[in-house]
């Protein structure tokens, strides 16, 4: 027998953890089995088994009530998928939960998406002094490099990689990733291959580190290593986020007829989750219509319902950019002004910025921006995915 | 913003990480009775087998630390008094963080079995040896010492009713499945107790569910989680019921032990005057990026890892990994520092000093009163409780009064035979013991607990023996750390079972002779 990689091998732990529990008799066996889906849907990616933990959970509801354990499981699940006011009411179903510590963190979260930035961070430095974990000090770092302090960033990712045991390698794994990005977002090549890499060493097989390096790839102009990886991944996960990204690499690579086939597999994706009730493609659609296949007044529709959905610096410049698209400029140059109002630091959003700013006969604004956005990122024009 | 790919995506919610490997269980300490060539000293560090009996997981590390010193008393001149005891402390403190310099005994074990020695900081200088798990070697120092290692499976040389321990400090988790994300419902707010509760029927034993707390949990039922009684539960013979039913809770299970027989003057080169070899034991867990860190691709480092290894890098392997468990006394974690991660301090607990205090006499309002119906005498200061009370304090000044007696009496032994030379060693005294956290084995001594702690010792009911007033006599004899292990005694109380609180002995004999830990199931 072939020897499984660290992915296969987390997979198989949980799938035999799952099949032991068999049918749930009790709260405890109940909460393990749907947190079991939870987390292999978690690391397959794949959006059906989502919805299989997340009946697993409801089933688990209506067997054993509202159990804190099972409540924080709905909780970020519902936050996985954008679904915030579900995760406030899933936290809220247990009595304790909220003030409790991963309690805590799920609201850590849900500041930030609804533009409490502040608070966010008062939130995450708290539960930091309180419990010293990795992905609180991964959030933290998040936070630090949306608001442009890049040194921070790292410094905190490497303070949670110190906090990471060998029994955690998918977690050092993802942190890896998370400084890789850093790096990619700045144009910095060789130092997100670095960390890419020691992503793939550490965790092997996991189709998310390949999804990064072949992000990397299309970026530095590799097409060929891009297509092999992106092949990969989407036969192992076929999100249709993923089928965007590998349809903008063709369209990089100006292979037209491919990247419409991709896009058309794209759109249908994010129009069936949505159609099914799902919020979590909003963005994406957002994303979709604004550049993709300009459709702007679409654009703007998904725009809006994604900023009442959560209004934060990325719903806000989204909706900037499909309102530019529609012609809209005095409303999408104000939307931007808040976004820029954030403090955000990012070169994508600038750069919408400046021909917003353009647009609105705000030369100087613009020029500014521009110059910031090129300083944040030489290569921002150039392929990329849309992670956030 | 916060795509997709958070930390949720890999970030477990509730943690599986299998810290088990980590989980040390017991620390052993004792003078061995073979001493041709030399006193010797036995530690042994006993942990959760994982992954198996026998096998080791290769990513651990773990510390056997020690140090040998002069045998210190307290005079017993000074006034018993809670600036007394902080001066002590203090004074303990220094000592360890300045005047000791501890040895250790660094092991790992690669994937195919070979254990990886490292002996650090003794007086002949550091060294590193590679021996087989699971048999009996011997090693010779460079300075021609002789010492026995064992690296293996052995059967598990704790034996106590744990179910019952928990029972009587009302520990929710070993009978309620408690919600992971629910951290306060550990230890419930219900006094702590020897004897139950009438109407505590969170934790009173449950005819209808036996193995409650033993093979089975419930779920935790919504709260208020307390206790309103005000009185004792008897039957209707009069009988108060036991939270202990005296059974082994760990028959029948093995662990992965670390055992070395080391001659004295291996460890100090004062061995006239250096008669307590304090020793703790450590677990860490090697950190990831280490896991993967770009090390030289040569076959020697990855078999001689300790090759690189002198004094000015051991900091720099211990970098490498992360605390996780630390052993020393036993109960010092259970009972004093109520299990919590931040507390995992070691050696190095001299800053819970004020929480022992405190938390002592917290236990103390539960075990007291208990002690006190059961017709004996308690050292604890409950001004005649009739029943237990739970009672905490934030500051040991309010604390102290209560468990002054519980601090400084002189624990009796139950006969002579842990003094086999007759020497003049004064008897221990609870404040000594707890800090540091520390198996102090007194070499003029069999190494009885406290004098150290011996497989067939059984600590759990000398622990308990803490909260008895030493003054007190029983059938002509004063109390001492056995009398609650006297079947005698629980023959005629007022109490069902009639049993001691823990097993009288293991499931399993011990071996007289090394590695004295009985062979796995």
């Amino acid at each position: 027998m072939a020897n499984l990689t660290d992915y296969q091998n987390d997979l198989r732990k949980i799938e035999r953890n799952i099949a032991e529990i068999g049918s749930p008799s009790d709260t405890d066996r109940a909460t393990r089995r749907a947190y079991g889906l939870y987390q292999h849907a978690a690391l397959t990616g794949r959006l059906d088994e989502f919805t299989a933990a997340e009946a697993a959970i409801a089933e688990a509801f209506d067997q054993v009530g509202s159990w804190p354990d099972l409540c924080l499981v709905k909780a970020n699940l519902d936050m996985k998928f954008h679904r915030l006011q579900g995760a406030k009411r899933a936290l809220a179903m247990a009595p304790g939960l909220t003030e409790s510590f991963p309690g805590r963190t799920v609201w850590a979260d849900i500041h930030l998406q609804e533009g409490r930035y502040g608070q966010a961070k008062q939130m995450c430095e708290a539960l930091i002094a309180e419990n010293r974990t990795w992905d609180n000090l991964a959030r933290l770092a998040y936070w630090e490099s949306k608001f442009g302090r890049i040194e921070d960033a790292e410094v905190l990712y490497t303070e949670a990689e110190e906090e990471i045991t060998a029994k955690e390698m998918r977690g050092y794994a993802w942190v890896q990733l998370q400084k890789g990005l850093l790096h990619l977002r700045r144009g910095r090549y060789e130092q997100a291959a670095v960390h890419y890499r020691r992503a793939a060493d550490a965790y092997s097989g996991y189709w998310l580190v390949e999804d990064h390096l072949a992000e990397l790839y299309g970026s530095q102009g590799k097409y060929d290593e891009a297509v092999a990886l992106y092949e990969r991944v989407l036969a192992e996960n076929s999100r249709p986020e993923l089928q965007q990204a590998f349809g903008e690499l063709y369209a990089a690579m100006g292979e037209e007829c491919e990247a419409e086939k991709w896009f058309d597999k794209a759109l249908a994706g994010f129009l069936e989750a949505s159609a099914n009730g799902g919020v979590h493609y909003y963005h994406h659609l957002v994303d979709f219509f604004s550049d993709v296949r300009e459709d702007a007044s679409a654009a703007v529709a998904w725009g809006r319902k994604d900023f009442e959905l959560r209004r934060n610096f990325g719903t806000e410049a989204a909706l900037a950019w499909a309102l530019y698209r529609n012609g809209h400029i005095e409303e999408a140059d104000e939307m931007m002004d808040c976004a820029l109002g954030s403090g955000v630091q990012d070169g994508h959003l600038f750069a919408k910025a400046a021909t917003i700013k353009a647009a609105a006969g705000r030369s100087h604004e613009s020029a500014q921006l521009s110059g910031r956005a090129f300083a944040l990122n030489p290569h921002h024009q150039g392929f990329h995915v849309h992670r956030s | 913003m916060a795509d997709h790919n958070d930390p949720n995506a890999v970030n477990t919610i509730f943690s599986d990480v299998d810290v088990s490997a980590a989980d040390l269980y017991d620390l052993f300490g004792f003078p061995s009775a073979d001493t041709a060539g030399g006193e010797k000293t036995v530690i042994a560090l006993t942990m959760a087998a994982v992954p198996e009996t026998g096998i080791f997981d290769s990513d651990m590390l773990y510390r056997v630390q020690m140090v040998a010193a002069p045998r210190v008393s307290w005079t017993g001149v000074e006034e018993q008094t809670l600036d007394t005891l902080l001066k002590y402390f203090s004074s303990v403190k220094d000592k360890y963080l300045s005047a000791y310099k501890a040895a250790e005994i660094r092991v790992t074990v690669d994937a195919d079995g070979r254990a990886q020695l490292a002996f650090l900081r003794f007086p002949g200088g550091d060294f590193s040896k590679t021996v087989a798990t699971n048999k009996v070697e011997t090693i010779t120092t460079p300075g021609g010492h002789s010492i026995k290692v064992y690296i293996g499976g052995r059967e598990e040389a704790f034996f106590n009713d744990l179910p019952g321990f928990f029972r009587s400090i009302n520990y929710a988790p070993q009978f309620y499945h408690v919600p992971q994300s629910m951290t306060e419902a550990r230890e419930l707010p219900i006094p702590k107790t020897l004897i139950e509760l009438e109407g505590n029927y969170l934790f009173n034993f449950d005819p209808a569910t036996p193995q409650w707390g033993k093979t089975m949990k419930k779920d935790l039922p919504p709260g208020p989680w307390t206790w309103t009684g005000d009185k004792f539960k008897k039957d209707e013979n009069g009988n108060y019921r036991f939270v202990y039913d005296g059974e082994d809770a760990r028959a029948g299970k093995n662990c992965n032990a670390i055992i070395f027989e080391i001659p004295l003057a291996f460890i100090t080169q004062d061995t006239a005057r250096n008669r307590i070899v304090n020793s703790w034991g450590e677990s860490w867990v090697l950190k990831a990026a280490h896991k993967v860190e770009t090390i030289p691709d040569e076959p020697f480092w990855h078999q001689h890892p300790w090759a690189l290894l002198d004094g000015s890098h051991s900091d720099e392997q211990l970098k490498r990994y992360k605390l996780v468990d630390t052993d020393g006394l036993p109960f010092a974690d259970a009972a004093l520092s109520e299990r919590e991660d931040n507390r995992q301090l070691g050696a190095n607990n001299f800053w819970l000093a004020p929480h022992f205090i405190t938390r002592l006499a917290h236990l103390g309002w539960g075990f007291g009163p208990s002690i006190t119906a059961l017709g004996l005498q308690t050292s604890f200061d409950h001004d005649n409780s009739p029943v237990s009370v739970h009672k905490t304090y934030s500051n040991p000044i309010a604390a102290f009064p209560r468990v002054r007696k519980t601090l400084f009496q002189k624990l009796n032994m139950p006969d002579d035979s842990w003094n086999p030379k007759g020497m003049k060693i004064p008897l221990r005294r609870a404040f000594e013991i707890f800090v540091p956290n520390v198996c102090a084995t007194d070499m003029d001594t069999t190494g009885s607990w406290p004098f150290g702690r011996r497989p067939e010792d059984q600590v759990a009911t000398r622990f308990l023996a803490l909260f008895l007033d030493m003054e007190a006599e029983l059938n002509g004899r004063k109390y001492h750390v056995e009398t609650l292990g006297d079947p005698a005694l629980w023959n005629s109380a007022p109490i069902v079972p009639e049993t001691p609180p823990n097993p009288l002995k293991n499931d399993k004999e011990f071996l007289d002779h090394f590695p004295y830990l009985a062979e796995p199931w």
